[in-house]
């Protein structure tokens, strides 16, 4: 009975936490994460393939990729097919996941600090935090909306005034004026 | 035991049925409600900007110079600052540093002063008078270190954009890099207040003719440069496209530190 109940337990508050991401627990689980991917990116232990899938399905739970790249295309993004939306946001991913890696490169002892969380409208939320290095401290800020889930995720972070997305959606459409989607796609 | 048995049963029946929604006799209707309902209520568009509303008439001559600092890095200034790196110490090159800090001392100050931000202004000020001193001519940083007093970087591009100036046009400079026009005049009045660069003979500038002020450029960068090896590079793998890379960097990150 009482390894019944257990399970019952674990499998209870597994699929509580499978769930994304409460308006009042951003703070919580942006830190527990945060965490999370400093422990893994620490461990000098593991191959850099083993940290990065490890760090990636941390990061599954709570970015929108799919958001992500409707953004990042503007207005082009209306105009795809489902499938060429599929394909394209499929590439955009994997790119933002290697860029990600790429930078674990450049990672050495930092610490972050999580500082407030500001309500910008009743659907965003955007998370302050510094990473704090030896010499220089960055502010990383993480874009938050609420999706018809009504569960919050990540579609932009902002590294010292910097939006990824819309650097990417600059970019992107200056590219689109004279290369197809496909061409796009490859180039990512 | 039967009534935890009958709970469990019910919890996991109502988050199974909640998870349940697109088998839906009218799944078809309700998507299509549901896409109009995120399209109107979730349209990013006023949050992000498109490359349309960018003025840039110097687009064909600033990414031709684009590339050409990019090769001028790659093969000139990065390769140089690598094999100083290697031969001069890092404390040595943290003591030029210090030293060419110390001395853009003016451009803070004024620049500080002229965004109203007199507590940081009056910070400065105690790190130029204790690093000049018990630091030795600038070499040192006993105000960071033993004083807690921090540099508070402002440029006359930033007064300007305190002052609601807008930044213009992207220009894109041979060896600075990315600039606009507001940065560009800003550039400018800053190189009045900045000792280690003059075509003259003036009595608090240290050079007196543009050989020599093109030789302290020349050290400062390498010297910077050196504390920043593979940061380009790494950068650089991001851009699809790099003129447009650089220039939405440079722009978000000046409005950020104007901003600030």
């Amino acid at each position: 009975m009482k390894v019944l109940l257990k399970t019952i337990f674990i499998l209870l508050a597994v699929s509580l936490s499978l769930h994304a991401i409460e308006e009042n627990k951003i703070k919580e689980v942006m830190k527990n994460q945060i965490d999370s991917i400093l422990v893994i990116m620490q461990n000098k232990e593991l191959d850099k393939k083993t940290t990065a899938s490890k760090v990636f399905s941390l990061l599954d739970s709570i970015f929108d990729y799919k958001t992500m790249s409707k953004i990042s295309l503007g207005k082009n993004w209306r105009k795809l097919s489902a499938q060429q939306k599929d394909a394209f946001a499929k590439s955009f991913e994997k790119k933002l996941k290697f860029s990600y890696m790429d930078k674990l490169d450049l990672y050495t002892d930092e610490k972050v600090l999580i500082k407030e969380l500001l309500k910008k409208k009743k659907n965003r939320i955007q998370l302050y935090t510094d990473l704090l290095g030896k010499d220089a401290s960055f502010e990383i800020i993480y874009k938050f909306h609420k999706n018809k889930n009504n569960d919050w995720l990540i579609y932009d972070v902002k590294i010292i005034g910097v939006s990824i997305i819309q650097t990417y959606r600059k970019q992107f459409s200056a590219y689109l004026k004279n290369n197809t989607l496909e061409a796009l796609i490859n180039s990512l | 035991m039967k009534i935890l048995f009958l709970c469990v049963f019910t919890i996991l029946l109502f988050t199974a049925c909640s998870n349940k929604k697109e088998i839906h006799p009218n799944k078809d209707v309700i998507e299509l409600h549901k896409n109009n309902i995120s399209e109107s209520e979730d349209d990013f568009d006023d949050e992000f900007s498109n490359e349309e509303e960018d003025l840039d008439p110097l687009k064909y001559y600033n990414q031709a110079m684009t590339q050409f600092n990019d090769v001028l890095y790659t093969y000139a200034l990065s390769p140089v600052a690598n094999t100083y790196a290697d031969v001069i110490h890092k404390d040595v090159r943290g003591i030029v540093s210090n030293f060419f800090s110390n001395l853009m001392f003016p451009i803070r100050f004024v620049n500080n002063v002229l965004q109203f931000k007199f507590q940081e202004a009056g910070e400065e000020t105690g790190r130029f008078l204790i690093n000049s001193t018990i630091g030795f001519f600038g070499l040192f940083d006993p105000a960071s270190e033993g004083f807690n007093l921090k540099e508070h970087k402002e440029d006359f591009g930033q007064t300007l954009g305190y002052w609601g100036v807008g930044s213009g046009f992207h220009i894109v400079l041979p060896i600075f890099g990315p600039s606009n026009v507001r940065d560009l005049i800003g550039l400018s009045v800053d190189g009045i207040l900045d000792p280690t660069f003059s075509t003259e003979k003036k009595s608090w500038k240290i050079p007196d003719n543009l050989e020599k002020s093109i030789g302290l450029k020349t050290l400062e960068t390498v010297n910077s440069t050196s504390f920043k090896l593979g940061q380009y590079e790494n950068l650089k793998k991001d851009a699809i496209d790099l003129y447009p890379f650089l220039k939405e960097i440079y722009e978000q990150k000046r409005n950020h530190e104007i901003k600030e």
